[in-house]
């Protein structure tokens, strides 16, 4: 049988429990080098995080958004917003940080491309958009939302699901972060919202598998718990993966034809977010949420128990 | 015509209806600050102003722009040393947006120790500090001072208030609720004080009742940034011992036309405490949008590229089913752009580049529900079952599912949307919906589109069948 056919019927005989101390090797390096990238490269903030700095003049030459982005981007100044003001009379540019030499630089290019005169150009500092209220709130919200999915799985199907889907859910966006860090992309708020997405999803493909594992315990009582979660993820491997890859279409098309052919690099710090994280969701889901469920539930007693049965079942029909 | 064909076609027609009608309507989603612009509001605070107190301000209009409804995703930041800059996307009532904004919402209640009917003060002519010499009024109102202070009626004619300092003040305020009330047939804010402001309202009322009925003194003066908003006289029945206890008071809005949105509107700026700063509009400007219709076009042609790849994959996995799938996607996206469009219209929600992709990867992800839906049927139909009875017991289960992964969503939606502010409540809005429909769209079309396919060749038939994908 094909190997797509095994996989459309659910009959794929993976080990994923049985590997586990391979997938989890795997996922520690990727932490371990998220984390050290953290540190060391550190997230490129965007202007709405951590402020800049503003320029404002007239626009006699009637420049448009267009010329003038590509005007300061050739004299190294990337990652600024430009808007022109009571329809193109002045213009408005916001910066991240500059040296000196820089932002003399950028007003050249400014008064350049606008026809305007050095001394009519302002400098002024901008503080962030997204303050400190807007990040303060969103992390609130966010750790309510963490106990409140607590509860929920806890009560719809079990405390320890719970607990291994929100160790899958930090291990992606640990990642995600993590290839910020390394790629030096900057982070919007439009970062911030891909990341929640990525948030939603990777829980969304949990609860999925989770569900599964636990509509096979109540069917089988002749394996052990492990078994059982093998059996529930080669059911629903094909699935996973056909979600997967169903999601993935969309914000890789956007990632690629988007930002790179289209050339929409605002795109970038979106859809990098998601296409990371809805990957990592994907393989903490199969990889990292599942064998951390089993390795936890087999140390329970009752499942301890039907472990050495089966060991001792097996060892006498062996005899 | 069976009851599931009805069923489906009124779907449909509500989906793809609902879509034609808001394009032919022009009620098209409205655009954010980055792809359509908006209005540029220059906020002005004293020099030497403290930068905390700026960082305050700035907060305090947040939650006021939040609480205002209308406007979405707005743009605040501190610019220099005190200026604040506050950029709303395409404001209907724009005037009443920057009143919003930055009113400095100073609220006092004083007492009255005179009134001189007529528009000018007894003070009017006489060179005193502080006051206009022709009007005789207070030029600067200090709420810690007495002050000379006009106060208009429709029905009583303008009298001029002299008020002493404030008694009662903004920060004495727990929450202030807009009301109608039927008893007086007006608009009114009721305000739920502090234990500390109940018993200063008890001490100020007290004090007021221990003159006649009639005289001026019995009245308190509500000052909202030096002008009166209403100047009520306590009932004759006030004992002058203990005042009006229990700490509530009610501001009664004059009888315009706009009561009841300047009763919101108070109601709101109160709610969120007065700007620690008096800050002066000094520009209001037309702001062109920061990415434009390119980045837009480039967003949507590459989502809708990568959405035309997941018909590909739906229709070679799982074949006739995908077809199903793919018409159920499109009645998706065309509820969540109508609702998109609805909810601009009467609440000025407005999308931004990152949420017309978060549509598009929506759509991705709610093949989601469909994928494990027909896992469901492919896995029911090799264990025997008919394909008629394979696609109604399949749907039981995998809805069961659905159900479980859509409630984790719509937790977080719902608690962004009452936590979070700003960009991310945009999210959450957006969220909200997608996940509803998803639930919604799972019930009225899916359901019935494959109980309508599975006795026909497409669901038992050659290789574009259920059964073909199950095989």
């Amino acid at each position: 049988m094909s190997v797509y056919r095994k996989l459309s019927r659910g009959e794929t005989e993976i080990d994923f429990v049985g590997h586990r101390r391979r997938w989890f090797t795997i996922s520690a390096i990727a932490l371990l080098i998220s984390i050290v990238a953290l540190f060391v490269f550190q997230l490129n903030l965007g202007i709405e995080f951590v402020g800049g700095v503003g320029l404002q003049g007239p626009n006699p030459a009637g420049a448009e958004v267009p010329e003038i982005r590509s005007a300061l981007a050739d004299v190294g100044v990337v990652d600024a917003t430009i808007q022109l003001l009571d329809d193109g009379a002045s213009v408005r540019v916001a910066a991240p940080e500059l040296d000196t030499a820089t932002e003399v630089a950028a007003v050249d290019a400014l008064g350049s491309v606008t026809g305007a005169d050095h001394n009519e150009i302002s400098i002024s500092a901008v503080g962030p958009t997204f303050g400190s209220l807007i990040a303060k709130r969103a992390l609130i919200a966010l750790a309510v939302f963490l106990g409140a999915v607590i509860l929920f799985i806890s009560w719809r199907l079990e405390f320890k699901m719970a607990g291994a889907g929100i160790a899958a859910l930090l291990h992606d966006i640990v990642i995600t972060v993590g290839v910020y860090a390394i790629t030096g992309f900057s982070v919007t708020p439009a970062t911030v919202v891909a990341v929640l997405v990525v948030l939603g999803y990777s829980l969304y493909d949990t609860v999925v598998v989770f569900d599964k594992v636990e509509e096979l315990v109540e069917i089988e009582d002749r394996k052990t718990y492990s078994e059982i979660v093998n059996d529930a993820m080669n059911s629903v491997l094909a699935r996973s993966l056909a979600t997967s890859l169903t999601s993935l279409l969309p914000v890789g098309s956007i990632l690629i034809v988007g930002a790179f052919v289209l050339g929409a690099p605002t795109l970038l710090d979106f859809a990098l977010a998601l296409f990371v994280g809805i990957a990592a969701g994907t393989y903490s889901s199969i990889f990292i949420a599942s064998p951390l469920l089993a390795t936890w539930k087999e140390k329970e007693p009752g499942w301890v128990d039907r472990a050495e049965r089966i060991e001792r079942r097996s060892k006498s029909g062996r005899r | 015509m069976s009851r599931r064909l009805v069923g489906l076609l009124i779907v449909l027609a509500i989906a793809w209806g609902g879509l034609a009608a808001i394009v032919a309507t022009g009620t098209t989603p409205r655009l954010g600050l980055d792809l359509q612009g908006g209005t540029s509001v220059v906020l002005t605070a004293p020099d030497g102003t403290d930068p905390e107190l700026l960082d305050v301000a700035t907060e305090i209009m947040t939650r006021r722009i939040e609480g205002f409804g209308n406007v979405q995703e707005p743009d605040i930041a501190i610019s220099g040393d005190n200026t604040v800059v506050v950029q709303l996307p395409g404001v209907e009532d724009e005037q009443r947006a920057i009143d919003a904004v930055g009113a400095t919402g100073l609220l006092s209640f004083r007492p009255v120790l005179d009134s001189t009917p007529g528009e000018t003060g007894p003070l009017a002519g006489s060179d005193t500090p502080g006051i206009d010499s022709q009007t005789g009024l207070t030029i600067e109102d200090d709420i810690t001072m007495e002050a000379y202070l006009l106060q208009t009626d429709a029905q009583l004619g303008s009298e001029v208030l002299h008020v002493g300092p404030a008694a009662l003040e903004g920060g004495d305020v727990a929450e202030a609720i807009p009301i109608f009330s039927t008893q007086s047939g007006q608009w009114a804010v009721s305000l739920n004080l502090t234990t500390e402001g109940g018993q200063k309202f008890a001490d100020l009322t007290a004090a007021a009742a221990s003159y006649p009925v009639g005289d001026p003194r019995r009245q308190i003066a509500i000052v909202l940034d030096g002008e009166v908003v209403s100047a009520p006289a306590v009932n004759p029945d006030v004992s002058p011992t203990t005042g009006i206890s229990g700490g509530q008071a009610l501001i009664t809005m004059s009888g315009s036309q706009d009561a009841q949105q300047e009763a919101q509107d108070l109601a709101l700026t109160l709610r969120y405490g007065s700007l620690p700063v008096a800050f002066e509009v000094s520009a209001v400007q037309k702001v062109s949008a920061t990415l434009g219709t390119d980045s837009l076009r480039a967003g949507i042609i590459a989502g809708a590229l990568g959405l035309a790849l997941v018909a590909i994959v739906l229709l070679l996995a799982y074949r006739s089913m995908g077809l199903v799938a793919i018409a159920g996607l499109t009645v998706f996206a065309s509820l969540l752009v109508t609702l998109f469009g609805l909810l601009g219209a009467a609440q000025g929600l407005t999308l931004t580049l990152a949420g017309v992709t978060g549509i598009i990867v929506s759509v991705g992800i709610t093949a989601d529900s469909y994928i494990v839906y027909y896992e469901r049927i492919k896995e029911k139909i090799r264990d025997g079952l008919s394909v008629e009875d394979a696609t109604e017991e399949g749907f039981s289960l995998a809805f069961r599912t659905i159900l479980t992964a859509d409630t984790v969503s719509l937790l977080a939606a719902i608690l962004l949307w009452f936590l979070a502010v700003g960009a991310v409540k945009g999210f959450a809005i957006a969220l909200g919906m997608a996940t509803v429909l998803d639930i919604f769209v799972a019930r009225t079309y899916t359901r019935r589109a494959m109980a309508l396919i599975a006795p026909t060749r497409l669901g038992k038939g050659g290789w574009f069948s259920i059964e073909g994908a199950a095989k």
